[in-house]
């Protein structure tokens, strides 16, 4: 092996590098939060009693499950292209959509493990719907769905990295530059790593903290790209 | 069809077939590296199976697409060697997807009971007997399920090798939209074919988890 290490390159481009993990977080922060908004939308639509609202759903979920993320975004990036959004937002909204189908399936897992006779009873004291819903069987579902919760959000993250495929300059966009001017491919790949091990740990704790920091069973196996 | 889909018809096939091939040979590969690694962790090998979880552990941590660059220009230049973007490809899908499949197959290990490896003893068989002819294939049976889903997503993933530069189904496309520009059309071609293709794939999972289910 006569590839020498050199990490001084990596410490001298760190405002970059910062730059581009801020864009990350918030390129996955904001598609969190709107994949857990259309998640919770469509997962319960999918649960509903009618007909129509279910297949509705699960025509969603599988169609955009099965289309590559990369396809995601050049929907909004190329196709959408007279919208004019910027870069970022077609990252944000690839991303929401195809992590939104998986948050779906597994908001749709929760509530069936919640007993019906919950939704009824919530329903007999005289909640309303809404009430029943974000008061009774959305708080036990989330403790059930947590752990998977952990695990796809943490796929969000590392799959906000395909944003640098429509020029949104995060992490592994930066890593690209960063490459490009020092050749210190090595040491930056596995700076952007770490970070990115990181996130997702952080991710993955706080859930667990939130969820109410039980035992966790072992996640639900959901995998996504 | 569309006439912009038409005349490109032969192009588009082409990296279509560039995308089978990448899927098929890194599913292949990344089973095999899968089952070798699940396999060594589940017997406790000394040393290998500390040092299998960090490599699943760290693949399962970062994005394929910086595995690729990894595998694209990382490892070529610390262990000095030439590689084209389909190599690397593959090798990255190979070391991404087998770290997760090794995990599948892990769960799948242990979920075989103890006393069936007991009987499997006591009917004579030896250790090795007994983990080859009963507790793998029955574990294998067992997550067929998880691996047609790995599957699937290794399908899906096909196109972010694109993004180094290889002309496979989603590149090919995306270069005939920059020639013709009908962005609508091609990616509604593109994303309608990779659904059907995974659809497909999954139904397959689905019959011979029916059929072979234990």
């Amino acid at each position: 092996m006569s590839y020498e290490f050199d990490w001084a390159p990596i410490w001298e481009a760190r405002a970059l590098i910062l730059a581009g993990l801020a864009t990350t977080v918030m390129l996955s922060a904001a598609s969190l939060v709107l994949a857990s908004i259309i998640g919770v939308i469509v997962g319960t639509a999918a649960s509903s009693h009618r007909l129509a609202f279910r297949v509705g759903a699960g025509v969603t979920v599988e169609v955009t499950r099965n289309v590559p993320l990369l396809i995601h975004m050049y929907v909004w990036y190329v196709a959408l292209a007279f919208l004019r959004l910027p870069p970022f937002w077609c990252g944000v909204l690839g991303l929401s959509v195809y992590s939104g189908a998986y948050v779906a399936e597994i908001v749709r897992g929760g509530i069936a493990s919640v007993p019906d006779g919950q939704g009824k009873a919530a329903l007999a004291t005289g909640l309303t719907p809404f009430q029943t819903f974000f008061v009774v069987i959305y708080p036990q579902a989330f403790r059930i769905v947590a752990p998977s919760l952990a695990n796809v959000f943490s796929q969000l993250i590392k799959d906000s990295s395909l944003a640098s495929a429509i020029a949104v300059m995060e992490l592994t966009y930066v890593a690209g530059a960063v490459e490009g001017q020092s050749f210190r491919t090595f040491e930056i790949y596995i700076t952007v790593c770490g970070l990115y091990l990181l996130l997702v740990t952080i991710v993955t704790l706080a859930l667990r903290f939130f969820s109410g920091a039980r035992e966790q069973a072992p996640a639900m196996e959901l995998a996504s790209a | 069809m569309p006439d912009v889909i038409s005349q490109n018809l032969p192009f588009l096939m082409r990296g279509l077939a560039t995308t089978l091939r990448i899927a098929g040979l890194t599913a292949a590969g990344g089973t095999l590296l899968g089952l070798a690694v699940g396999i060594a962790i589940h017997l406790r090998v000394a040393v290998l199976a500390a040092s299998l979880r960090l490599y699943i552990e760290f693949v399962r941590g970062t994005p394929l697409l910086v595995m690729l660059f990894i595998c694209y220009f990382a490892f070529p230049a610390l262990l000095g060697y030439r590689t084209t973007a389909e190599q690397a490809t593959i090798l990255g899908f190979i070391l991404f997807i087998g770290a997760y499949i090794a995990e599948d197959v892990r769960s799948g290990l242990r979920s075989i009971k103890p006393g069936l490896v007991q009987a499997a003893l006591a009917t004579g068989l030896t250790h090795w007997q007994a983990l080859g002819l009963i507790v793998i294939p029955l574990a294998l049976r067992r997550i067929i399920p998880t691996l047609f889903n790995q599957y699937v997503r290794l399908l899906k993933f096909t196109s972010v090798a694109s993004v180094i530069g290889v002309q496979e189904f989603t590149g090919s496309a995306m270069l005939v939209n920059a020639r013709v520009f009908a962005p609508v059309t091609i990616l509604a071609f593109i994303a309608l074919t990779y659904l059907v293709l995974c659809l497909l794939l999954s139904s397959i999972g689905r019959v011979l988890h029916a059929r072979l289910a234990v």
